[in-house]
């Protein structure tokens, strides 16, 4: 995914360096013994709404303990903490930065903690699209100088795509950034040396199988995408193609049987018949997993450009091979709908196959609409 | 901007590759011929580990130049160049679009295959090229200007793709969609309603296209060809509000026919994360619904259904195009050669060595009795110098397809040296290739020594199974001569007595009697002559010549000459490095092992 949040606490140690005095906790790092003063400790797995959900706590060491405890034992494992800066909420304000086309489009507001969606009309909208317009923020927004220019230098430098500070808390000369939220672009990781994969948090616990696809699709220039959205699902997707696969799963929606859907994904950018072996038995395996009654498997695709359909269609009949018995005894019918490079011997290959194993829905080339494989497959698991 | 379709239609099409992607460059050069053009698109590639890159031009094999970087591409090549086709990485692709465009600042545009190209780097290349250059990508399949154009994957990489695509000929409708896949599938479903396109971009899934959707329908509002849009967009970002605020300003005034795919994220209870970077609804007014209504608003058909939109292409006005069939079959049927070499030595051109009774061309041939007195131990007479001389000058090469020149082509392009190839040529002299001239040498020694009669001699020799070295060619018979045998065979005039050549043709009397072609070949012929030769013009005795042939000697004929042919097939390969050599999967025949 190219904007991916990472933890608060690496985004202000980006941002502040040093001078930044909080911890990161996780994978066994404890609270230092000794805390003086009123500590503030947070959930920092890129959780929204925190103050709201009790993964927010702040006081002496003794309370931030309890707190933290109480916080694991409900499956959280990354936590931030950091002194507590004490102030008043009229002096909370509202700052966010992303990367838009032409720059860096700063949003603020002069009360903090507001919901930028439910009130646009508290929010101020600049673009910086050089230095100079440096100068029109500060004078706009009453941030010091020094402050904004070393955000905007360390957004630029570091492939951030999105920062949000709410609240933001400016005395004087100095800035403090109570709540932080970033998105850094994956792409830049190769470029950067100041954050890493490590740094990247996940909000909800992924499916085994979506942790398998994500591993193999970090090793191909191909893409392999899969999210599991109903684990007992009716109709399970090996679809190709990122637009493609939108209008198939579309047609599902718009007939009625969006919520039948096992899961959403995609291969495309031509990947090999081992990439596609792999990734098909991902799928193949939820769809055996479902407890629903009556399933279908649905292979579809617009034309390709350059995929070769022979060649990935040889990597799912090697993963249906392994399992054509079980396949057989949940019912299990395949639809299919493909064209592109190599379209006639791939669709024959497949057709041949579902065939001779029992497994035949129906196989369609680009001849037929990109739905009718959906279409056809719907009726059979409703 | 506004005048690239133009240019490029105007025959501005010359393009670079940089990265190779073989099937995506094949479909670039089947577009350009179907198209009717006379020559490729593409001038050449930029890659490492080789100097050339084999493609077709229909059915006939052309040779792409391949240069390490855009700074060693030379100048004649350099002035053709008009558009960049990046297939590099997300990682190297911004510093090589930045080198060319800084080296071929007339270009008019490119597309940048990879995906994962970094947000910043995309918004540098807007910043720098957004206004002048047509740039589809970062990621997507590439530009489209139908009979002109084909700058990526796009409309698909074979020849039954881009047939039905039926992009050979120019059309008037506009094809813009973020996704690959569905840019071809619009392309397709344009051709199955009868239409013809008359460009497509697909401006890639990413957050930061180059070139946005905004210009692109400037292009297509600029150019009198297209008459409408067709346009593929999904959930996710603000694309088709621009569409909807051109539409509202009448600064697009052509039918738009849209689908915006993503209703069913509706069917969630969280927003999820499509195929597409840009694939992710952050705000309500991003879902596919509201994007599909601001542009009915704005007055674009954009149906419901992928159906009902299908049916809204169909309906879209015909321009007067007529269509022609390519026989694609002939072409499809192509193979590809597995190596490329250059023709050595001319082998349709034998000189006449002796004319009217004397040597035709005399010279100095010192090379030839330096050679010669090294190996024999004495200086040697110039009808000898001479014959040496012509058999060298015969035997340097005979084309890149026998083995010992395939085996230095295999290693030269291995990354060998000049030794190491030349040896692998050299070590397959034998029994089977080269070595005969000894072996007939061999054969008209004994054979004239044991004076039976040239019948009983072959009666021997088939008896024992073996073939007489020297004796049948693959393509020459009787009836059709080896010119080469013809013009050695001069040199017998030059003697009082010839012998063994003698018997060498008694024998072949016999065996082209019984099979037209087993005639006297050039070894056995070289090896009857230099028996003559040396007999007569060096006075050497049978005891002499049998001590020769235990020594090889007479194989030193083939080997010197043929030393110089390997050498300079070594360094054709050097010259026209084509990476290493790997034989097609399909021309191997695999047994299964015994288990």
């Amino acid at each position: 995914m190219a904007r991916v949040k990472i933890s608060e606490y690496r985004a202000k140690k980006l941002i502040l360096g040093n001078a930044y005095r909080g911890l990161e906790l996780q994978g066994g790092v404890k609270l230092p013994g000794r805390l003086t003063g009123q500590w503030v400790a947070k959930v920092d797995q890129g959780v929204k709404k925190r103050f709201k959900q009790g993964l927010v706590a702040i006081g002496s060491r003794s309370k931030l303990v309890a707190a933290l405890n109480s916080w694991k034992k409900k499956g959280f494992s990354r936590f931030i903490v950091e002194p507590f800066v004490p102030h008043k909420e009229n002096e909370e304000q509202y700052l966010s930065l992303e990367r838009v086309r032409e720059g860096i489009r700063v949003l603020h507001a002069h009360n903090g903690g507001i919901d930028v969606e439910a009130h646009p009309e508290a929010v101020k909208v600049f673009v910086v699209r050089e230095p100079a317009d440096v100068k029109k923020l500060v004078h706009a927004t009453k941030i010091p100088e020094s402050f904004l220019s070393h955000l905007l230098e360390t957004f630029n430098a570091n492939f951030f795509a999105f920062l949000e500070v709410n609240p933001l808390v400016v005395r004087k000369n100095e800035a403090y950034l109570l709540d932080a939220a970033a998105l850094v672009d994956s792409a830049g990781a190769f470029f950067t040396r100041v954050w890493s994969e490590s740094d990247i948090v996940e909000t909800k616990s992924r499916h085994p199988a979506e942790e398998r696809v994500k591993a193999l699709d970090a090793t191909t220039p191909a893409s392999l995408k899969l999210s599991v959205l109903n684990k007992n699902g009716g109709i399970f997707f090996l679809l190709s193609a990122g637009g493609g696969s939108i209008v198939i799963a579309d047609h599902a929606e718009l007939t009625g049987a969006g919520k039948l859907i096992g899961n959403y994904g995609e291969y495309s950018g031509g990947p090999t018949r081992e990439e596609t072996y792999l990734y098909a038995k991902e799928v193949i395996g939820l769809l055996l997993h479902s407890k629903a009654k009556r399933k279908a498997l649905v292979i579809a695709g617009p034309v390709a450009n350059f995929t070769d359909v022979k060649k990935t269609f040889l990597g799912i009949i090697d993963a249906l091979s392994e399992k054509v018995v079980e396949l057989r005894k949940n019912k299990v019918k395949v639809f299919v709908r493909r064209g592109g490079p190599n379209e006639a011997a791939g669709l024959g290959l497949m057709r041949e196959f579902l065939k001779r194993e029992k497994l035949l829905g129906a196989v369609y080339g680009s001849d037929a609409v990109i739905t009718r494989a959906i279409d056809e497959a719907i009726p059979t698991v409703c | 901007m506004l005048k690239i379709l133009e240019k490029t239609r105007n025959g501005e099409d010359g393009i670079i590759a940089i990265g190779n992607h073989p099937a995506i460059i094949q479909s670039i050069l089947d577009f350009d011929f179907l198209s009717g053009k006379k020559k490729p698109s593409l001038q050449c590639i930029i890659t490492g580990n080789r100097k050339a890159h084999k493609c077709f031009f229909g059915a006939r094999e052309v040779i792409v130049p391949c240069f390490k970087d855009i700074e060693h591409v030379p100048a004649d090549i350099k002035k053709r160049v008009r558009w960049m086709l990046n297939l590099q990485s997300g990682r190297r692709a911004f510093d090589s679009s930045v080198r060319f465009f800084e080296a071929f600042p007339q270009a008019l545009g490119g597309h940048i295959f990879a995906e994962n190209v970094p947000e910043a780097h995309a918004t540098e290349l807007i910043r720098r090229y957004g206004r002048t250059k047509l740039i589809a990508g970062p990621s997507g399949v590439g530009i489209l200007i139908s009979g002109a154009l084909k700058l990526g994957a796009i409309g698909g990489i074979d020849l039954t793709q881009i047939e039905a695509g039926k992009f050979k000929i120019p059309g008037s409708i506009a094809v813009v969609s973020t996704s690959g896949g569905m840019t071809n599938e619009l392309i397709r479903a344009v051709a199955a309603s009868g239409h013809h396109v008359s460009f497509s971009i697909c401006i890639g899934g990413d957050r930061f296209p180059v070139t946005s959707l905004s210009d692109v329908l400037a292009l297509a509002q600029a150019d009198a060809q297209t008459k409408a849009l067709v346009y593929f967009g999904e959930l996710g970002g603000s694309d088709e509000y621009e569409i909807a605020e051109l539409l509202k300003k009448k600064r697009f005034t052509k039918p738009v026919v849209a689908y915006v795919a993503g209703i069913i994220d509706e069917a969630f209870d969280e927003h999820m994360q499509f195929g597409h970077a840009k694939a992710l609804v952050h705000r309500p007014d991003e879902s596919a619904r509201a994007k599909r209504e601001a542009l009915v608003k704005a007055g674009a058909i954009s149906p419901a259904t992928f159906t009902e939109f299908l049916q809204a292409i169909a309906e879209l006005p015909r321009s007067a195009v007529r269509d022609t069939v390519a026989d694609i079959e002939t072409i499809m049927n192509r193979t590809p050669s597995i190596l490329s070499t250059r023709e050595i030595v001319d082998q349709s051109e034998i000189p006449a060595f002796v004319k009217r009774g004397k040597l035709a061309r005399r010279g100095e041939n010192s090379f030839a009795s330096s050679a010669l007195k090294a190996l024999l131990g004495c200086a040697v007479s110039p009808t000898t110098a001479a014959f040496a001389e012509n058999t060298f000058e015969l035997l340097i090469d005979h084309g890149g397809a026998v083995s010992g020149a395939v085996n230095t082509m295999v290693t030269a392009r291995a990354g060998k040296d000049m030794v190491s190839s030349l040896a692998a040529g050299l070590l397959t002299v034998g029994p089977r290739f080269g070595g005969a001239v000894n072996e007939s040498a061999r054969a008209w020694l004994s054979g004239v020594a044991s004076k039976k009669s040239a019948a009983d001699f072959v009666e021997e020799w088939a008896r024992s199974g073996a073939l007489i070295s020297g004796i049948g060619h693959r393509k020459y018979r009787v009836g059709v001569p080896d010119p080469r045998v013809a013009a050695l065979a001069q040199f017998a005039i030059l003697l009082k007595k010839h012998p063994h050549y003698d018997f060498a043709r008694e024998v072949e009397k016999i065996t082209s009697g019984k099979n037209g072609k087993l005639i006297l070949n050039v070894d056995g012929a070289i090896a009857a002559l230099f028996l003559d030769i040396l007999k007569e013009c060096e006075r050497y005795s049978h005891e002499e010549l049998a001590e020769l042939v235990e020594a090889e000697f007479f194989n030193a004929l083939f080997i010197i000459p043929r030393s110089v042919g390997f050498i300079s097939h070594f360094i054709e390969q050097k010259l026209h490095d084509e990476g290493l050599f790997r034989l097609p999967e399909e021309l191997l025949f695999v047994r299964k092992g015994k288990k």
